[in-house]
């Protein structure tokens, strides 16, 4: 708690440098949530990530590259391979599924229409970003994302996002959790591209690709391939382990959830 | 294929926003219900009303008057509050609030010192340092016409339809969360508004004036009217989710499946619900018991309350993606415990500065001829 208001005073100086102010031009025509016009990035372009987990070992590089990468806060994360160990009930055995998660970079956002401020925004290409300067924290956003893919980062105090590694894009690099991938199995391309790597996927694997959460109407735009649809939406497992820490974000150990 | 799924290491995610907005979604909707029981004796000058409307009006300034400290407060860039002025967003309802709320507040605030302002008058002409405060606040002996105060609250009653509005909407539109996700969510903030804010007015009615008899009738009145209404729409919330009418309310109730705490939870909102409508049907058929509304008051005000940290706080721990239900402790500092009591602090100092300098409790047109 502390720490936030430290860091908070820490920010007073910062506060007022960077606010852009986004030209009334941009106040359209959009009715109350709906998606406001894009703004920024390549307008030839649509980025999206194609997740093969026929391809993942959950051995977590992503995770850590990602963490290391974009400096997000102990505990929180832009990416994160979901485990799930799954047991037959009739034969008792036992198969492990990975489901990394991160940013969809929908279609249809439903964290853009929501910030007061229009500190978060999609770009032309597709990428959903956040402003930090602009960001007021009013976390709203983090509310309206049914991925859990957004956060409230203590240092910044501002809402914290993956961002498809939009600064190593623009310059020719791949998202950090796509170049350390082991298996290969994050594909990251332009869907404008039919000759990309991602779009002759989708085109091949067309009917077998699926997107989590179909139902909240946000068509995402990563893809998994080799996806079992009981794990599209909130899955009916239970928790085993508990990631615990103290206020200080310091680890205080494991605890089983008991049940 | 039956199976049985461990989710094997299950990442928490933290509580976005903080007991802070509890405190603003209850004292904004103490704020605009307490208006509009001020609406019958202030506005159409029914004497009947008169003295709930002199309570309620006390309501409804402090109220409005700290409620925004507490929204404030709940942005983790507080100093940023300007950002909402400098990049206006038509489509986003945070946005449409900002800009109504300063306006709803100023037109409060004018609507109360028009009402207060004839016995601030008198008490101006006296000797001392409140008198001469007075004098600053009234800003002259000068008469302010009716239809000053008639336009000012005509014009807090239309922004506190906004007011309605956009809290409601705010969290109604979040389909990320189903328990939110319903269009009876905005009308069950304001019903409970009107639960609490009679509530308060009960309190305040025994603790600070004569416990007027009429104040409690027909506060009781209103938590009865309300309670009744708010029931009607659990029962309809309730059966848009089992008979599948709502998908998102079927999801809603598929995100609480099995868990004894949220059945725990139900079961008392049941059992307070209905004892506070029996309390208050028994209060006012027995003459002698009509003294002892504060206690539906006390009620009142903690359904409200409660019904708000039902709402915001603990469905934020059931988790959109992963499996169980996180964990909300509440922090002893002030993005928990200390905002709460400080926020209640607050609206009590309010509260009593105004209660110090204006003679609320007088007959509004004292002093006016």
């Amino acid at each position: 708690m502390d720490k936030i208001r430290r860091a908070l005073l820490g920010q007073i100086a910062k506060l007022t440098a960077g606010a852009a102010l986004v030209p009334l031009s941009s106040v359209a025509s959009a009715g109350i949530n709906d998606q406001p016009p894009r703004r920024e990035g390549d307008p030839d372009k649509r980025y999206a990530m194609l997740i093969d987990l026929r391809a993942c070992i959950g051995c977590q590089a992503c995770t850590v590259s990602c963490h290391i990468e974009n400096e997000a806060p102990l505990g929180n994360f832009r990416t994160i391979v979901s485990q799930y160990e799954v047991e037959h009930e009739e034969t008792g055995d036992v198969a492990t599924f990975m489901l990394p998660r991160l940013c969809n970079h929908c279609e249809n956002p439903p964290c853009v229409p929501v910030c007061p401020v229009q500190a978060t925004f999609q770009r032309q290409d597709g990428i959903v970003v956040v402003d930090n300067d602009a960001c007021v924290g009013c976390a709203y956003c983090v509310q309206a994302c049914p991925y859990d893919a957004r956060f409230i980062n203590e240092h910044t105090q501002t809402a914290d996002k993956c961002t498809f590694c939009a600064h190593r894009l623009d310059v020719g690099l791949l998202p950090a959790c796509v170049e350390s991938c082991v298996g290969g199995a994050r594909i990251i391309g332009d869907l404008r591209d039919p000759e990309s790597q991602i779009s002759r996927m989708i085109k091949e694997h067309y009917n077998e690709l699926m997107v989590l959460k179909p139902e909240m109407g946000t068509s995402p735009h990563v893809f998994y391939l080799g996806m079992d649809e009981r794990f599209v939406s909130r899955p009916d497992a239970k928790p085993a382990i508990w990631d615990v820490r103290d206020q200080q974000g310091e680890e205080v150990g494991y605890e089983f959830s008991g049940h | 294929m039956s199976s049985a799924v461990i989710e094997v290491l299950a990442p928490r995610y933290g509580i976005a926003w903080y007991p802070w907005a509890v405190q603003y979604f209850f004292l904004i909707a103490v704020s605009y219900s307490a208006l509009l029981l001020t609406v019958p004796g202030l506005l159409l000058g029914k004497k009947d009303f008169q003295p709930l409307a002199r309570v309620a009006l006390l309501v409804t300034v402090s109220c409005t008057l700290v409620g925004p400290v507490a929204l404030l407060a709940d942005l983790h860039q507080p100093l940023r509050f300007w950002h909402f002025y400098a990049n206006l967003t038509p489509w986003s309802w945070m946005s449409i609030g900002s800009l109504l709320l300063p306006v709803y507040l100023l037109l409060v605030v004018v609507y109360a010192w028009l009402a207060w302002r004839p016995a601030m008058q008198e008490q101006a002409r006296g000797d001392g340092w409140i008198a001469r405060i007075s004098g600053w606040i009234t800003l002259g002996q000068w008469h302010s016409p009716r239809w000053m105060q008639v336009l000012s609250g005509l014009g807090a009653l239309a922004m506190s339809v906004g007011i309605m509005v956009y809290t409601g909407a705010e969290v109604a539109i979040v389909k990320a969360r189903p328990l939110w996700d319903t269009h009876w969510l905005p009308v069950m903030f304001v019903l409970t508004g009107l639960v609490a804010a009679a509530g308060l007015v009960l309190l305040i009615n025994r603790l600070m004036t004569g416990n007027n008899e009429d104040v409690n009738r027909q506060s009781l009145k209103v938590i009865f009217v309300s309670m009744i209404l708010s029931a009607l729409v659990a029962a309809l919330w309730v059966s848009e989710g089992i008979t599948g009418f709502s998908p998102s309310v079927e999801q809603a109730f598929a995100s609480l499946q099995r868990n004894p705490e949220w059945r725990a939870v139900a079961l008392y909102g049941l059992l307070v619900g209905v004892a506070l409508t029996l309390i208050t049907i028994a209060m006012l058929r027995r003459a002698g018991w009509l003294a002892r509304s504060w206690i539906a008051g006390l009620l009142a005000v903690h359904i409200g309350w409660t019904f708000r940290w039902m709402v915001l706080m603990e469905v934020q721990t059931v988790a959109k993606n992963t499996a169980g239900y996180y964990q909300y402790a509440i922090e002893a500092g002030s993005s928990g415990l200390l905002g709460i009591i400080g926020t209640f602090g607050l609206w009590l100092a309010a509260l009593l500065i105004i209660d110090i300098l204006v003679p609320w409790k007088k007959s509004f047109q004292a002093g006016a001829h």
